[in-house]
């Protein structure tokens, strides 16, 4: 179903998520109704254990709701199968980890070039050679991840996010391996990609200031929205 | 920026086509991008693998090279090894004139060569003798190559009459045997001879450990004078021809049948010059090649945990693949490129050592062997390596690469992603499954037998299931067993059950080679204790051949006669060939391999009216004493199950070149072990009394009347041969040597995989180590009590792993001793007790190596990094 310009990015409706353990099932997510509109930046906070992390997970497939329903880019993705889930990450989905994991073995340009790679883009390396000059790296491409800093590191990784240019993006704790300067730094170009790229984002953190700088927040407590 | 288009398709090219290429491509692209980073780390990740790999691989084609160079070196030496293009042999009889004018006429050049075993004594010694290998050749001998002699002189020269002796070369071991020079008086028979060169290259004799006695080569004129061809007497006439340039020996062969159809005679081309010695390579082959393809099964267990580690550390990269838009496929495509790859570095290495290791072999040795080995590079046995080599390291590696492929790339967003521990998904069980029956289809179709074969292939499941069971009860035993109160032993106990343990790594890697060790030794053990215990007390001394009907009587009396004698006995004997069963011709009939050896050559067969003792009849019944029908045979059970007779049914045999179409009358089930005379067929009466027959006899006396008893059975009778049963168990024994030597070293092989793989086990363990032994510390252990934990741990883990291997060990070696080679079966604890305390050392050691390394490590920075 094609998606209008009006309709959201991403709805999310009623949405669970239990997991089970040794103890009996776990219930992370508690039915969060949410809806997000193109190029919308949102800000989730919330106490250690509240389900944000968990939140990222199931908007980018990667851990099936329970129960409701998410629609993203005009797809439910929770009627999708392992394979189309992974194509919806490839086509729509960027995604920014708090330990960055970058691919130790690949220089800083072929991690960039990745997601361009699997998704079969023509000149994969020209146009990550772009988004490693948009983050200030254009003269570490061929620098592999151990030859980097920690902040560096990230903004190769920042770079490998949009560099599909995904329509949104998912950061999870950008900063929170990284000092508190380049910390700064790192969230001041994620922003500035952001706009550039016009692309939607949910930026998860603990740090209230951080998620001041998003248009919206939205706080989440025992696995339900607290507050939008 | 660029625009988010995908490639462009060109046109022409369906769309799969186009995505299997991209995705092949990409595939390839990701694949060596981490293994570029592998090869800059040396391979230091891989080392096991290819260690694995190499060795398995080297040792299947080295084992397929050898046998390669050997056969063609047979080939190469066919027509000499043969003593012409065609070999025609007789028993007990000459070609009648008629046939050798057929021969002369059809060929370029004939020669004539009897055989026959004999006894010869020193002119001046009277108290020595030695049964020999006589050979009488005519002037036209050899046809092909060189006999060498020393001194070199002309053979004619050699051997002519000279001062009223003939002359004879001998093997040099006689000379020293009996006491002589070159130039003494020797007699054989009623001749006597004057040695005048010994022999010191012999083109038409495969050299060989096994032989009943040295060369005594003469000429066919001087025979006469010995008085040795009697009738029935064990002599083999040789009629050797070589053929005219681009003459089809086959399209020979027919016409010969077609012309002299009846002559009975073995017909030999250069083809199958020395079949013996191509079946003991064979059989050689097939044994140390099924020991070889052990090495890559215990390898591939070792490839296994080698590509599991590997993907355990690139778990994480798995994940951000998969986050990153790689579906499961390609990724699993990535990891089994980097796999086939680095498999690819194994197989050549272990090709291009296997390959030319025999040669490096053949320059040192090649001397000593039998046959002169042709020296080259063997393409199919080096091919056969790579694909075995090839196919076990991707079938042991889809598992570990299919299972890794199933991270979840959520776990991304976690501290720490735990190792894979879920297995892979159907489809690539079903790879796996498909993977194993090709190495059981290419193990059982490259086989020269399939028979045994199957049994491997069978063996090798069954063993290793056995060992995996055996792995799991003791996990279960350590885990249900009430800790005891001792905390070194309550947590030695522990280690061995608790998640992630090296328990199933362990007893399966080292198990299985230990298995195969215990097997081999214990089925070596028995048949030298066969052979050199066994055997010599309940065989007779000597056995007698070649004794005339009308020196029975006296024979006896002689024989008997000496103070200390036994159990003599004594038969009538001639040999005939089987031609046709059931009518079917043997060349035509469908004769089992275990039941083969009946129908290759010439069978002793005899004549009673009473059933030999120690045999039952099991089936029909014995003849009347004074029986005087039809043809009517007894033969034994087994042979007419091989045959797929039964009573009623004929067997037609060659006698001296009559046919001959027996009825069975009876099955005999045949008691081998009683080492009395039996016979697998015996005729009734009525049918072979007429024939040329001669006696064998056989006696039991002590080593202390050996000398005696063979004086008088010999001194009377030239014509007779004593054999002592001590000289060829003896060789026997010194064969068997020469043969377990080359078994077991190869076999040790896979010891040598096994402690690779176990080190890999080990290694791959040995985080979890540091960090044990760091929170040991912390928490107040002392260096000794950890190391005692870790010694109690792997102590048990090997004693443990012995005593699984060397129970299934010892049932294969039950089994192969009990019903394939139907001998007698002992436990030889002592094989056991070594197996037993290679398997702990090796362990401990192993174990204590890494855990010294564990215990070397600070505490702090692994608490810090924690």
């Amino acid at each position: 179903m094609p998606l209008a310009p009006s309709d959201p990015i991403l709805a999310l409706t009623d949405v669970h998520l239990d997991l089970n353990s040794d103890a009996g099932p776990v219930h992370i997510l508690r039915g969060i109704d949410l809806e997000v509109n193109h190029g919308e930046t949102i800000g989730v906070i919330g106490p250690s254990g509240s389900g944000k992390t968990s939140l990222l997970m199931v908007i980018a497939g990667l851990e099936p709701a329970t129960g409701g329903t998410v629609t993203a880019a005009g797809q439910d993705i929770t009627t999708l199968d392992e394979v189309q889930l992974t194509r919806f990450r490839r086509d729509h989905v960027g995604i920014v980890f708090q330990s960055f994991h970058l691919v130790p073995t690949m220089s800083a340009l072929e991690n960039v070039a990745l997601p361009l790679e699997f998704a079969g883009k023509e000149h994969a390396f020209e146009r990550a050679r772009d988004h490693l000059e948009a983050v200030g790296l254009g003269k570490r491409a061929k620098h592999y991840p151990g030859q980097l800093s920690g902040g560096e590191q990230q903004r190769v990784a920042l770079a490998r996010a949009f560099a599909a240019e995904p329509a949104i993006l998912l950061a999870d704790e950008p900063t929170g391996s990284l000092d508190q300067d380049t910390g700064h730094e790192i969230m001041s170009l994620l922003f500035d990609l952001q706009a550039r790229v016009g692309t939607t984002m949910i930026l998860v953190t603990h740090a209230p200031d951080l998620a001041g700088r998003c248009g919206r927040i939205v706080k989440i407590a025992d696995g339900r929205v607290a507050g939008d | 920026m660029h625009s988010s288009t995908p490639s462009s398709r060109p046109s022409g090219i369906p769309t799969w086509a186009l995505a299997w290429t991209r995705d092949w491509s990409l595939a390839w692209t990701l694949a060596w991008r981490e293994l570029r980073a592998e090869f800059s780390n040396r391979l230091r990740g891989f080392r096991i693998f290819l260690i694995c790999l190499f060795l398995g691989v080297a040792t299947i084609a080295a084992v397929g090279s050898l046998s390669a160079a050997l056969t063609a070196g047979l080939e190469a030496d066919g027509a000499k090894l043969l003593g012409g293009d065609i070999d025609l042999r007789l028993l007990h009889r000459q070609a009648s004139a008629e046939q050798k004018a057929y021969l002369k006429a059809n060929s370029q050049a004939y020669s004539e060569v009897i055989k026959m075993r004999a006894m010869a004594r020193p002119v001046d010694q009277r108290d020595k003798r030695a049964m020999v290998e006589l050979k009488a050749v005519d002037q036209a001998y050899p046809l092909i190559g060189d006999l060498t002699t020393k001194p070199q002189r002309p053979l004619t020269d050699l051997l002519r009459k000279q001062n009223g002796l003939f002359g004879v070369v001998v093997d040099g071991n006689l000379l020293a045997r009996l006491g002589l020079d070159v130039g003494a008086r020797i007699k054989l028979g009623a001749a006597t001879y004057q040695i005048r060169a010994t022999v010191v290259t012999e083109p038409d004799r495969v050299a060989s450990v096994f032989s009943f006695g040295p060369r005594f080569l003469v000429s066919t004129a001087s025979l006469a004078a010995t008085e040795l061809i009697q009738p029935g007497s064990q002599i083999r006439y040789h009629h050797r021809l070589t053929l005219t340039p681009g003459t089809d020996q086959e399209q020979w062969k027919n016409d010969l049948a077609t012309a002299l159809p009846k002559a009975g005679w073995r017909v030999r081309t250069t083809t199958d010059a020395a079949p013996n010695v191509r079946r003991f390579i064979e059989r050689m082959t097939l044994f140390l090649s099924f020991v070889g393809l052990t090495v890559l099964l215990v390898g591939g267990l070792g490839i296994t945990g080698a590509v599991k580690s590997y993907l355990n550390a690139r778990i994480a990269s798995i994940a951000t693949f998969k986050c990153l838009g790689a579906p499961g496929d390609l990724v699993f495509k990535i990891y089994m490129i980097q796999i086939l790859t680095l498999g690819l570095v194994g197989v050549i290495g272990g090709i291009v050592i296997g390959g030319v290791g025999p040669m490096i072999l053949f320059s040192l040795i090649g001397e000593q062997l039998p046959i002169q080995p042709v020296g080259g590079l063997f393409p199919t046995p080096l091919l056969l390596a790579a694909g075995f080599g090839l196919l076990s390291s991707t079938t042991f590696a889809i598992w570990p690469i299919a299972s890794a492929c199933q991270v979840k790339p959520a776990s991304l967003f976690r501290s720490k992603i735990a190792p894979i521990n879920t297995g892979p998904t159907w489809t690539y069980r079903i790879y796996t499954g498909v993977g194993v029956l090709l190495l059981a289809t290419l193990c059982i179709w490259s086989a020269n037998d399939r028979f045994f074969a199957y049994w491997f292939v069978g063996g090798s499941v069954l063993t290793l299931s056995l060992l995996r069971f055996g792995a799991a009860l003791v996990m279960r035993g350590a885990a249900r067993l009430t800790p005891p109160a001792n905390a070194l032993w309550r947590l030695a106990q522990a280690n061995l059950h608790r998640p992630g343990a090296a328990t199933p790594g362990i007893i399966v890697s080292m198990g299985l080679g230990l298995t195969v060790l215990v097997a081999i030794a214990l089925i070596e053990g028995n048949l030298k204790q066969q052979i050199s215990e066994r055997l010599p007390d309940k065989a007779p001394a000597f056995f007698f051949v070649d004794i005339q009907p009308d020196q029975v009587e006296t024979f006896d009396k002689a024989v008997t006669g000496v103070d200390g004698t036994s159990g003599f006995q004594r038969v009538p004997t001639l040999r005939g060939r089987i031609i046709k069963i059931a009518g079917i011709a043997v060349e035509k009939a469908n004769v089992p391999s275990e039941s083969q050896w009946a129908t290759r050559g010439d069978r002793a067969l005899t004549f009673a009216t009473e059933k030999p003792r120690q045999s039952k009849v099991v089936k029909g019944t014995w003849w009347p004493a004074d029986y005087q029908g039809p043809p009517l045979i007894s033969l034994d059970a087994g042979l007419a199950r091989g045959f797929g007779i039964d009573l009623g049914d004929t067997l037609t045999f060659n006698i001296l070149g009559r046919e001959i179409t027996a009825t069975i009358g009876n099955l005999r089930e045949i008691n081998w072990h009683s080492l009395r005379f039996d016979f697998a067929i015996i005729f009734a009466p009525g049918t072979l009394e007429g024939a040329p027959f001669t006696h064998i006899a056989a006696v039991e006396a002590d080593r202390t009347i050996e000398d005696a008893v063979e004086k008088a059975a010999t001194d009377p009778f030239p014509n007779i041969s004593a054999i002592r049963v001590r000289d060829a168990l003896e060789a026997a024994a010194k064969m068997l040597v020469g043969i377990s030597a080359a078994i077991t070293g190869t076999a040790a092989l896979t010891i040598i995989a096994g402690a690779v793989v176990l080190a890999g086990v080990i290694a791959s363990e040995h985080q979890r180590r540091v960090y044990d032994a760091v929170v040991f510390k912390v928490l107040g252990a002392s260096r000794r009590r950890i190391l005692g934990v870790y010694l109690l741990e792997y102590g048990l883990l090997g004693l443990l792993t012995g005593v699984i291997s060397a129970s299934i060990g010892t049932v294969t070696g039950w089994a192969v001793v009990r019903f394939l080679m139907h001998a007698e079966w002992a436990f030889l604890g002592d094989v056991v007790a070594y197996t037993l305390i290679i398997c702990v050392s090796v362990i401990v050691t192993a174990g204590l190596i890494s855990t010294w390394q564990a215990l070397g490590q600070k505490a702090s920075v692994h608490l810090r990094n924690e």
